[in-house]
């Protein structure tokens, strides 16, 4: 149960941080420079927190299907994968992950 | 005729709202699931408007993390926008603080995404960010109407139909896009085998180490390097 003073305040902050985030460079426009380096690492932001939670969501989540160890998720995730990068397509990841995630869990 | 600018940003976002709408429907049966109410999504789309951060700031709330993992994850996962800053700072320049903030807010994965390829369509700085802010009012719209819409539909999806699976398969597909080389793709799995071996640490820190671990290794693995 999320409380409204923990739910107000988390995303409070969160809001403005982002807010503050964005703004950043646009706010102090001729002030500053970003140099290709500082770029560079930045670029490895979404790369390294995206999978970090997409592991935690899934690996630890207890399956029901016996014979995969209860980890289908885990495999279906991996194929969804594959799936948007060939795809680009969200909605044709989500709709494949979903699909064949109640196939699995349905029919096995 | 000439197509107005900003008539031109809101076609330009439409066919990339195909991927958005998926992702508000999860946001918004993600949030009706965690018990809170619509004032509360409507809230947090306005406030927050970026989806990754908004679906991790509600699994840690429901997972009662500490505010600060939970405030630190969300920014953690913006902090990419600080690149789309950087590149969109010239449009800063001479303006007033109102339309510096209005540019600020209106940053998104999907609106840099449209402006920066089509930026090039339009002679003057003007016309360029009128075009981006009618991609933006796209995206805003569709962001909140789809959310709204999984608020409203979500909760009548059985169980058997895991719905929730949507948001880790959401993040996956977005994880696609940030794998343009191959040390983007070893940060990927070595953040990925880091939050498994530090998922036992409090309060959610987990998150946080791999993911710094990650951006390290990238770091080192381009150590030198600019391009």
């Amino acid at each position: 149960m999320i409380t409204d003073s923990a739910f107000y305040i988390a995303v409070g902050l969160v809001g403005l941080g982002t807010l503050t985030i964005r703004g950043s460079f646009v706010f102090l426009a001729s002030k500053i420079h970003i140099n290709r380096r500082s770029r560079m690492i930045f670029s490895f932001i979404p790369a390294a927190v995206l999978p970090a939670l997409v592991t935690g969501m899934v690996y630890f989540h207890q399956g029901q299907v016996d014979w995969l160890a209860g980890k289908e998720r885990m495999i279906v995730v991996t194929l969804a994968a594959v799936v948007s990068y060939y795809s680009k397509n969200m909605l044709v990841t989500i709709l494949f992950g979903l699909t064949t995630l109640y196939c699995v869990t349905q029919f096995s | 005729m000439t197509p107005s600018p900003f008539l031109a940003g809101i076609r330009s976002m439409l066919p990339i709202l195909t991927g958005v709408v998926p992702f508000g429907l999860v946001m918004g049966s993600v949030t009706a699931s965690a018990g809170l109410q619509l004032h509360h999504s409507f809230f947090m789309n306005f406030l927050i408007f970026a989806g990754a951060s908004q679906l991790a700031t509600v699994d840690l709330l429901v997972k009662q993390s500490s505010l600060v993992v939970t405030v630190l994850t969300g920014w953690i996962i913006n902090a990419r926008m600080l690149l789309y800053s950087a590149a969109m700072s010239s449009f800063g320049k001479g303006k007033s603080l109102p339309m510096k903030a209005l540019i600020s807010y209106c940053i998104t994965d999907q609106s840099y995404a449209v402006l920066m390829a089509n930026k090039d369509r339009f002679e003057s700085e003007q016309d360029q960010l009128k075009f981006y802010f009618g991609a933006a009012l796209a995206m805003i719209s569709g962001w909140q109407c789809s959310v709204a819409m999984g608020f409203a539909f979500g909760n009548v999806a059985p169980e058997s139909w895991s719905l929730d699976f949507a948001v880790p398969l959401s993040f996956a597909a977005l994880t696609i896009p940030a794998l343009k080389s191959r040390p983007h793709i070893v940060v990927a799995t070595l953040s990925s085998l880091a939050m498994i071996l530090f998922s036992g640490l409090p309060y959610n820190l987990g998150l946080i180490v791999a993911s710094l671990t990650g951006i390290l290794a990238g770091a080192f693995l381009t150590k030198g390097q600019t391009e």
